[in-house]
């Protein structure tokens, strides 16, 4: 936040420099607004400074220390991870895990579906058990109205909800690997009031 | 300077500032008092005339930088000018800036601080304030915080009673490796599935829930009457990865139970882990909800998904025509955070590009935080109704927590739709988190007082809360693309950093995670941490 801060002063500075710089060529009329605009950019200025002033004398800051050094580790986290020559953890290949296993890239452990009872290899079963469970793709499509849905019908009766569609964007965050869905956080403010 | 024992830091007064408050007690302070206004973005001035500009008494100007009112003659000087003041009158060293209402000591040339000054500020904000914005506002600010976790004392037994089970599976370990690292095997694109899991699996709280069989079959009535049960199918997979049995493990029959209670998102496809997350505790809350809350005496569900991962959000809505403030509060088991897209570097402002490159933005966690308690003002097309000037009025609505979960789970909203060019892409930079998070900055008290210029109140002596201190323990990164992509998990167990991808389980440098595109991070409460951690 300090970074920001300093950031913003850092910006209005050279605003500043910039309208100022062109006085000699600039009409009165320009030279006021410059002015002015100078002004607002001072008070705008001391206005940050003031604020982190009083935070860093109240010692609000306490954990600026250990947040530059966390940032510190991760900075140095990327470059070493960066290094091809470091790459030995970071592609994907395995050789034997930490027990000394090997596994094949498809589970091949062996078990009696739940549903139908016939023994399936464990890489196959999700899409053995969705056509055995009769789901598929026809229900995907209106898969978020009524994950919406879902979410929603017990925040009705009960006083606590799981999912709260507390953010005000209206993007949609679903990070999926197969096809998207579209979910959209309503913005609401008062769906729980405490007493 | 003893920073552990208040929020703030009790500054020391400069020598002439001692000197002013001996000659002059509080009368200065009081002086101005009725003279200060406050405007609805937090910002408390002195106003002193309507109609006259005021004016610095040496130089006339107006626009010298800062104004300065002397606190005992109460003449103006501007910046140029203070130190004239003060040489020409003996003593009055000490002004207040008139925009801010910010002491300022002339001789040291130097903002100072006094809490008696800041609570007569404060008084004279809350003396304004629209009379509804009183009650939720103020009494955050005066309330001495007497937080303790109420559910502190009853984690420690079972931490310790969880302990001894644990230690009694010892013997069929295969190796000195932490017991609860096992595999899962992927079913089909379930890696979604497997990387909150493993998380899950290794929540402190949760964990010891489920292994001291708070939950297990005999106990749970939906089970005794054949119904399923996605609690009972959690505890099985709970016993199954602490088993001491190393093989991978198919999570089969939680999948199915999962389906059919999430039949909306039961299909072979690749879905969103956080949208799994979601329905797994909202699963597990529907079957132990209605058993455990028969007797709501501390109110809000006491399931074990509630108990551990729910906290309370705050939302205020000010208007910024009078300040009314209307606040309510929305429980929840996660926050979803959007990424900060302002990204400053002293280098990219130098180059007069301060738009960040899409393809290398980069973030941190806490600026997501910021952005997230930011105040934020709501469109035009979003007036809301303010009650006190009975009309609709542009808001600012800035959120903040109120309550703080034992498990804290940070969602990061990497997916970004955009309706006029009706795509979705995922965005894919890097952000940064840090392995230890205090959260004390955004608590509602710490928003309120930062809302009212972090004025210190001599009378308010909150200790700074330990529950506000977390510490990460899980992390789901996501790898690839949009459509194409894969989860796996990152564990920290007794400071050492797992990899946990579907069946491999193996050790990784605390770098490689640094470094990883996270999508989900978990953290718990320190405490929590250190004593499950205490092998």
């Amino acid at each position: 936040m300090m970074i920001v801060k300093i950031g913003v002063i850092v910006t209005g500075l050279c605003l500043k420099s910039m309208s100022v710089s062109d006085e000699d060529n600039m009409s009165p009329h320009m030279q006021l607004s410059s002015h002015f605009l100078g002004d607002l950019l001072d008070s705008i200025i001391v206005d940050v400074a003031s604020e982190c002033h009083r935070i860093a004398r109240l010692g609000l800051d306490r954990n600026l220390e250990e947040e530059e050094e966390e940032l510190r580790l991760s900075a140095q986290a990327r470059v070493t991870v960066a290094d091809p020559s470091n790459s030995g953890e970071t592609n994907g290949k395995y050789v034997v895990d930490i027990f000394g296993q090997t596994h094949p890239s498809v589970a091949n452990e062996v078990f009696d579906c739940m549903n139908c009872g016939r023994p399936i290899v464990a890489g196959r079963f999700a899409p053995h058990l969705e056509k055995c469970m009769g789901k598929g793709r026809k229900a995907r499509a209106k898969a978020t109205r009524s994950s919406m849905a879902t979410q929603n019908r017990y925040s009705r009766g009960s006083p606590v909800s799981a999912y709260s569609p507390y953010s005000n964007s209206t993007s949609t965050n679903r990070l999926s690997n197969g096809t998207y869905s579209h979910t959209v956080e309503e913005y609401s403010n008062g769906t729980y009031e405490e007493p | 300077m003893d920073t552990r024992n208040s929020v703030f830091a009790n500054p020391k007064p400069c020598q002439h500032l001692t000197d002013y408050k001996l000659r002059h007690g509080l009368s200065g302070y009081k002086s101005i008092q009725k003279w200060l206004k406050a405007n609805p973005y937090g910002k408390t001035s002195i106003k002193m005339c309507e109609t006259k500009i005021p004016r610095c008494l040496f130089c006339n100007g107006c626009h010298q930088g800062r104004l300065f009112l002397c606190l005992i003659c109460s003449s103006m000087s501007c910046s140029d000018h203070n130190l004239l003041h003060t040489q020409s009158e003996y003593g009055h060293d000490i002004a207040v800036d008139i925009e801010r209402s910010e002491l300022y000591c002339c001789l040291c040339s130097d903002q100072v601080y006094d809490p008696d000054f800041d609570k007569v500020v404060v008084s004279k904000n809350v003396m304004d304030m629209p009379s509804k914005t009183h009650d939720s506002v103020v009494d955050d600010l005066m309330r001495r915080s007497s937080k303790r976790r109420r559910l502190n004392s009853v984690v420690d037994l079972d931490l310790k009673r969880s302990k001894l089970l644990v230690s009694m599976r010892d013997r069929r370990a295969k190796s000195c490796y932490p017991l609860g690292l096992r595999g899962l095997n992927n079913l089909g694109s379930t890696c979604f599935m497997n990387s909150v899991l493993q998380a899950l699996l290794h929540a402190p709280p949760f964990w010891n829930y489920f292994l001291s069989e708070r939950h297990g079959p005999e106990t749970c009535k939906k089970r005794s009457s054949d119904q399923l049960c996605l609690a009972c199918d959690f505890g099985v997979i709970f016993s199954a990865v602490y088993s001491g049995n190393r093989t991978p493990y198919s999570p089969a029959q939680f999948l199915y139970s999962w389906w059919q209670h999430s039949a909306n998102l039961a299909s072979y496809e690749q879905q969103d882990a956080h949208e799994f997350f979601i329905s797994v505790l909202d699963g597990i809350h529907e079957r132990e909800g209605k058993e455990r809350n028969s007797n709501k005496d501390n109110g809000g569900c006491q399931c074990i998904a509630h108990r551990v991962f729910s906290g309370m959000l705050r939302s205020d809505v000010t208007c910024t025509a009078c300040g009314f403030t209307s606040t309510t509060y929305d429980p929840c088991v996660d926050i979803s955070l959007n990424m900060d897209t302002t990204n400053f570097s002293s280098v990219d402002v130098a180059n007069k590009s301060v738009r960040p490159n899409e393809d290398t933005g980069r973030s941190t966690l806490l600026a997501c935080l910021d952005l997230f308690t930011k105040p934020e003002r709501l469109g035009s097309d979003q007036k809301l109704y303010c009650q006190n000037c009975q009309e609709r009025r542009d808001s600012l609505k800035q959120m903040s927590i109120k309550r703080l979960p034992l498990v804290l789970s940070l969602h990061i909203k990497r997916f970004e739709h955009s309706s006029f060019r009706r795509s979705s892409r995922k965005i894919d930079w890097f952000l940064q988190f840090p392995f230890s998070l205090d959260m004390t900055p955004y608590l509602s008290p710490s928003i309120v007082r930062n809302r009212f210029g972090n004025r210190i109140f001599g009378f308010e002596s909150d200790e700074p809360d330990i529950s506000s201190e977390f510490e990460v323990f899980a992390v789901v990164t996501h790898s690839g693309m949009l459509d194409s992509g894969h989860y796996v998990t990152y564990l920290r167990l007794q400071d050492q950093w797992y990899k946990c991808d579907d069946a491999w389980i193996t050790e990784v440098d605390e770098r490689i995670v640094r470094a990883a595109q996270c999508y989900m991070i978990f953290y718990v409460q320190k405490m929590l941490y250190c004593k499950a951690n205490e092998d």
